[in-house]
């Protein structure tokens, strides 16, 4: 850290702050300008808050020179983490993609486009049964009826199932059904959640707040690794700007920021980062090509009738050609599809430990 | 366009509104709901501004069913406009890769920067002269002895050159000089800059501003379309956001959007959209992989001593790997790279 004192600090204000950073356990580095002194804060500093500095007299200004996360940064970790997701790994030369409606409607939809977007190539099932719907009036979800029916798409697919977990109370049952936790974009600051994931051993496909900096979402995602559950997603699902043209602005630079930055897996979710389904396949494969590690697409069997989503949906057909561009970006790129997922859920860990 | 009245509208105002709707020249579909009665306003409404009847009484609010512009949407021309730029096309098959220094510094770095961007794959030559710098005590470019140095390096080269312009007054001596005009982020709203531009009948590189929308960015084009220059492309340079792990945000979005409105070709610049050089190459893949027609690069022999954006500007070598990359990417797509063998043909002489 680098505390910047205001032109004319006393001394006194000056060896209060070394005094603060030798607390602190940092070692000081004062730099005497002609203007101002600047205060080196050296040492493993992630864990200090800025604010203890930024308090005291004197101090004009406080900048992080190292990240304020650590498990999830490159420094810490150097090469991609890679981990076994049901019969395929995410984070490698592999791409998984994971599809399926946004909310389980009923057992014959989600049995159905589950059978659909297998055929087309999909690795990994998703369908919301908890739905943070910005309206309270909104369809919210099937909850554990739904959970059910994923169940049962899974058992006849042999597809893993990604779904959305909304809130702490729903973590004991929704564990033993999901393969992988989703942690929605309007919860990616829920602390409390994020802490209550970290405790578990479920992989988490966890997303980008609409108005949150990639350095926000690390540090959120650093919640979950302290608690000991290293296996977590990132994903880029657009955020919120100015234009009005789609529904979020995809950031694809997070693509490679986020590779840069971390170790862990980034995918991108083109359906909601566009919100318009005729966009859907471009953003796909704009996110393979810049360095993605998978997509999250919305499918659905009967979009102008879905009850939540339809407008970015995908039909299985438009899906069945979006993997195969997919697929041919993947291989411009270096990389592959999963080439077939196994039929057995084969068991990662023992739950806790 | 449809004009929402208030719930406690009078039949007054209503016939008021309908008045001035006829008076426009506009067709009127009434549509009286429970709680609010809807004006359909029907005709040719692109060029009419909405405010003629949101300053009307008992009116909540008008809402345009068609796009403001005409000129510049897919409706107007279906298919994809294809310019030719000195020996390749924008905007139909081929992809073209214009590279070079943010701005001309001196004779033998512009020379050295354009064989080098040129051995490494480039179609074009980029290179600012007149630069609108953040700052007034920043370089400012070497103006005309700048365009001197750019048009010796297209001889040495046959890259055609694209230079900025930032001015009305720089008109005249500018397309003397250059093969396109680009007009960049800060001037996308210049009105008088684009329509003089739109006199002329050189190509033009529009950029989106800062923090235009791309009905805007469509509508800065009409302005000079509307002049009878048919030839321009735009650009997505990134927009501002709150995110600043990078300069600006690349809007990827708007790469498939514009192509699903406009009939212009679309070009991504990866280096302004990304303020760093680590992160131009996936961008560009990225670009090309979602629909873009070209590519517009900065390219910097020593970016540790450029006089500006040296931060994300390439080295030629790494300009050269990126080309590749994303001349795999065009593969994949069914397009391919422009393949420049030198043959220099002024467009200026092709093309009236």
């Amino acid at each position: 850290m680098m505390i910047i004192m205001r032109p004319g600090a006393s001394q006194e204000q000056i060896d209060a702050v070394i005094a603060e950073i030798e607390k602190q356990k940092l070692t000081s580095h004062p730099i005497f300008g002609v203007e101002q002194t600047i205060i080196g804060a050296v040492g493993d500093g992630h864990y200090v808050a800025r604010e203890i500095f930024e308090a005291l007299p004197g101090v004009m200004e406080v900048q992080r020179i190292s990240k304020p996360y650590k498990l999830a940064s490159r420094q810490f970790h150097e090469h991609d983490s890679v981990f076994p997701l049901d019969g395929f790994t995410i984070g490698g030369t592999e791409i998984p993609i994971i599809a399926g409606p946004c909310s389980v409607e009923s057992r014959e939809q989600i049995l159905e486009i589950a059978q659909a977007v297998k055929e087309a190539g999909a690795n990994a099932l998703r369908g919301g049964v908890f739905k943070p719907r910005t309206s309270p009036y909104a369809f919210q979800g099937l909850g554990e009826e739904g959970l059910e029916y994923m169940a049962e798409a899974r058992e006849k697919t042999g597809l893993p199932i990604v779904v959305e977990v909304m809130a702490v109370s729903q973590i004991p049952m929704m564990e033993k059904y999901v393969d992988v936790f989703q942690l929605g974009a309007r919860n990616m600051q829920n602390f409390n959640l994020l802490r209550a994931i970290g405790e578990t051993r479920t992989p988490v496909l966890f997303k980008r707040g609409m108005s949150a900096t990639l350095e926000e979402m690390l540090m959120a995602s650093e919640y979950i690794l302290i608690g000991g559950n290293t296996r977590v997603i990132l994903c880029e699902r657009g955020i919120r700007t100015f234009e009005t043209a789609t529904r979020n602005t995809t950031d694809i630079n997070a693509i490679p920021v986020l590779k840069k930055l971390t170790h862990l897996p980034v995918v991108i979710d083109p359906s909601h980062s566009t919100g318009d389904s005729a966009f859907v396949s471009s953003i796909a494969k704009a996110g393979v090509a810049a360095g993605a590690d998978g997509v999250i697409v919305e499918v659905h069997n009967d979009p102008a009738h879905a009850i939540s989503d339809g407008k970015q949906s995908l039909t299985p057909e438009a899906f069945a050609k979006m993997v195969k561009q997919v697929k041919a970006v993947a291989e411009a790129v270096d990389r592959c599809l999963v080439d077939s997922p196994l039929p057995l859920r084969i068991p990662y860990g023992d739950g806790k430990g | 366009m449809m004009i929402i009245m208030k719930t406690n509208a009078t039949p007054q105002q209503v016939e008021a509104v309908i008045a001035s709707v006829k008076s426009a020249g506009l067709n009127v579909h009434l549509s009286q709901g429970v709680e609010a009665t809807i004006i359909g306003a029907i005709g040719e409404t692109h060029n009419m501004p909405t405010e003629l009847f949101e300053v009307l009484e008992g009116v909540e609010a008008v809402q345009r069913i068609t796009q403001p512009y005409k000129l510049a949407s897919r409706q107007f021309h279906p298919e994809n406009t294809i310019l030719p730029v000195d020996g390749f096309t924008v905007g139909g098959e081929e992809i073209v890769v214009i590279a070079g220094p943010c701005a001309v510094e001196s004779r033998s770095q512009i020379i050295e920067t354009a064989i080098a961007v040129k051995e490494a794959g480039a179609s074009a030559l980029r290179g600012g002269v007149f630069k609108p710098r953040t700052s007034p005590y920043s370089f400012q470019g070497l103006g005309e002895e700048g365009l001197e140095m750019l048009a010796e390096a297209r001889e040495k080269t046959g890259l055609p050159i694209v230079v900025e312009i930032m001015s009305q007054v720089q008109l005249d001596l500018m397309v003397k000089y250059v093969d396109v005009l680009q007009v960049g982020a800060r001037n996308m709203q210049n009105f008088n800059l684009l329509r003089a531009i739109g006199e002329t009948r050189t190509a033009v590189l529009l950029k989106r501003g800062l923090s235009a929308t791309i009905e805007e960015l469509l509508m800065s084009a009409e302005y000079i379309l509307a002049g009878g220059n048919q030839r321009v492309m735009l650009c997505e340079r990134g927009i501002r956001t709150f995110e600043t792990a990078t300069r600006n945000t690349t809007d990827i979005n708007a790469i498939p959007v514009l192509k699903n409105l406009t009939h212009l070709p679309v070009i991504l610049d990866p280096s302004h959209a990304t303020g760093h050089a680590d992160y131009v190459a996936a961008i560009a893949r990225a670009g090309i992989a979602a629909g873009a027609d070209g590519l517009i690069v900065e390219v910097h022999p020593d970016p540790a001593h450029a006089v500006s954006d040296g931060k994300q500007s390439l080295k030629p070598e790494a300009f050269a790997a990126m080309v590749k990359q994303v001349g795999q990417i065009a593969q994949v797509m069914g397009r391919s790279l422009v393949s420049v063998n030198g043959a220099y043909q002024s467009a200026r002489q092709g093309w009236a």
